[in-house]
């Protein structure tokens, strides 16, 4: 299969670059794979990217570690706590609705141009995707098993360690997938928007001179970024989910 | 346990139970004599698995008490364990650690555990699967992990739930064959719950019937007084076999054609 995904990638490649050659795609306005390819190798090798990198990395980890465990919490207590969870639901719904980019001017005044205004817009996308699956993987967990664990005597506090947190751990991890996509893309918004360093900053910079090879440049490194931390966390989830059935996890690849 | 000592090992007393306005059961008063075999018979769904999770204490009676060795139960059941009809196993703990799990919950010494959990895999016919995950095993030996689990932590009484409807005729001879000598070599008290009178009488010292739903009561309870130990493939043909089947199908067969007629009607 990887070789068939390769060859896709190159096949499209190849396109862009014989389009561009033969004149059919203006190179101003998008630029040509080789251009990029050699744009992106002339950051690498200069060192000027990997400043900008580790913040756009740092803030996107610390959004995702950030919006992850309040998640996760938020999401067990609800679940186990029918009353907070119907008097919160509308608000829940509310605060969700609310398009995260509006939400980046006020971050920006609260939290200043550094990091923390680009960890906060991070954590509101990351937080409601974990919750929303945590919440939904403790409350779906088979009744069954449940009464089985009680009956063997499980207090409370084991039932939720060796029943409800494995029972959700599923869910938990498909979201997390979704989740480490968008906290990098929300802190790369936050940086596009207001900021001194990080990718979103260059693209914002390089989009700011009609600099299309720049765009370009920086959005092949976010891909590179996003498929090597995917790739870690399938890794985690392989080890973590050795218990299913190998057959179950081919749907994942769908949602992320 | 100075309890067991006591003769009822379950005692029910106007028993009843509703689920938003549907009665279940209603003024079933039962007694499980302790160390005893008791099957519950009736036509599907006329409540027995209600009286097995009341029992359990997974489920509170609406009316009634119910009497574990004398004392009123609150909450769950600590003398039973619970064998029921679906999987439930831990599906991410490997039999090993499906098998330990009581005694996890109970802060026993890990490492006699172990040692507790390999005999047990040992009688239950499942070695070399000690480190399989439920999902890599049949149906059959996943129940077998499940007997292993719940008589590990040697309960004083055993309730079962049709554990062995959903396998095949051989496996579930097997199966039965392998309860009846674990429960011959203990003291514990089995409170057993099937569709098939077949199976009840094969099993039981007592046969309780149950009517059809809803609020489904006692109909009779019949004594088996086949001689044990019992071999149960050439048992279905013993005289005595066939005269306490006839006298107890005569009264379940009315409750299955009631049954049956209100499910026509519904």
């Amino acid at each position: 299969m990887l070789v068939w995904q390769i060859l896709l990638g190159a096949v499209l490649l190849l396109a862009w670059e014989a389009g561009a050659s033969a004149g059919l795609l203006d190179k101003f306005f998008f630029s040509r794979p080789g251009d990029v390819i050699a744009r992106v190798w002339q950051m690498l090798a200069t060192g000027a990217v990997w400043g900008h990198l580790s913040t756009t990395l740092l803030e996107a980890a610390l959004s995702f570690l950030i919006g992850v465990t309040a998640g996760v919490l938020f999401g067990f207590v609800l679940a186990r706590n029918e009353f907070l969870a119907n008097l919160l639901d509308p608000y829940i719904r509310i605060a969700n609705a609310l398009p995260r980019v509006v939400l980046a001017p006020i971050f920006l005044l609260w939290f200043g141009l550094g990091i923390w205004s680009k960890v906060a817009l991070g954590v509101t996308v990351v937080f409601f995707i974990v919750f929303f699956n945590t919440f939904q993987g403790v409350r779906e967990v088979d009744p069954v098993i449940v009464d089985n664990a009680r009956m063997l005597g499980a207090s409370e506090r084991q039932l939720i360690r060796h029943v409800l947190i494995p029972s959700a751990l599923t869910w938990i991890f498909s979201s997390l997938h979704i989740s480490i996509g968008f906290a990098i893309i929300a802190v790369v918004v936050g940086e596009y928007l207001g900021s001194s360093r990080g990718i979103g900053y260059l693209i914002s910079q390089a989009e700011g001179v009609f600099d299309t090879t720049g765009v370009f440049a920086g959005m092949a490194i976010l891909a590179g970024v996003v498929l090597g931390v995917g790739a870690l966390v399938d890794r985690l989830e392989r080890y973590l989910l050795r218990w299913k059935a190998r057959d179950a996890g081919s749907a994942k690849g769908a949602v992320a | 346990m100075t309890t067991s000592s006591h003769a009822t090992a379950v005692r029910f007393t106007g028993v009843a139970r509703s689920f938003r306005g549907y009665t279940a059961v209603r003024g079933v008063s039962l007694e499980v004599k302790s160390g005893s075999f008791l099957s519950v018979v009736g036509p599907s769904g006329c409540g027995k698995s209600t009286l097995l999770n009341i029992a359990a204490g997974l489920t509170k009676p609406t009316e009634g008490a119910v009497e574990i060795f004398g004392q009123p139960l609150n909450g769950i059941n600590r003398k039973a364990a619970y064998m029921f009809q679906q999987d439930a196993l831990l599906p991410w703990k490997t039999v090993l650690g499906n098998i330990t799990l009581g005694l996890e919950f109970r802060a026993a010494d890990p490492r006699q555990a172990v040692q507790s959990a390999q005999t047990w895999i040992h009688r239950v016919g499942l070695d070399g699967f000690r480190d399989h995950y439920p999902h890599q095993l049949s149906g059959g030996m996943r129940k077998r992990v499940a007997m292993a689990q719940t008589w590990i932590v040697d309960p004083a009484i055993v309730l079962m739930d049709e554990p062995f409807s959903a396998l095949d005729v051989h496996t579930r001879l097997l199966m039965e064959g392998e309860i009846l000598a674990l429960w011959a070599e203990s003291t514990k008290t089995v409170m057993f719950v099937t569709h098939d009178l077949e199976e009840a009488i094969a099993l039981s010292d007592e046969v309780v019937v149950l009517s059809a739903g809803p609020a489904s009561h006692v109909v009779g309870v019949y004594k088996v007084g086949l001689k044990r130990p019992r071999n149960l493939i050439d048992i279905k043909t013993d005289p005595l076999f066939v005269d306490i089947y006839r006298s107890i199908w005569r009264d379940l067969r009315e409750e299955v054609l009631k049954s049956y007629d209100r499910g026509e009607k519904a």
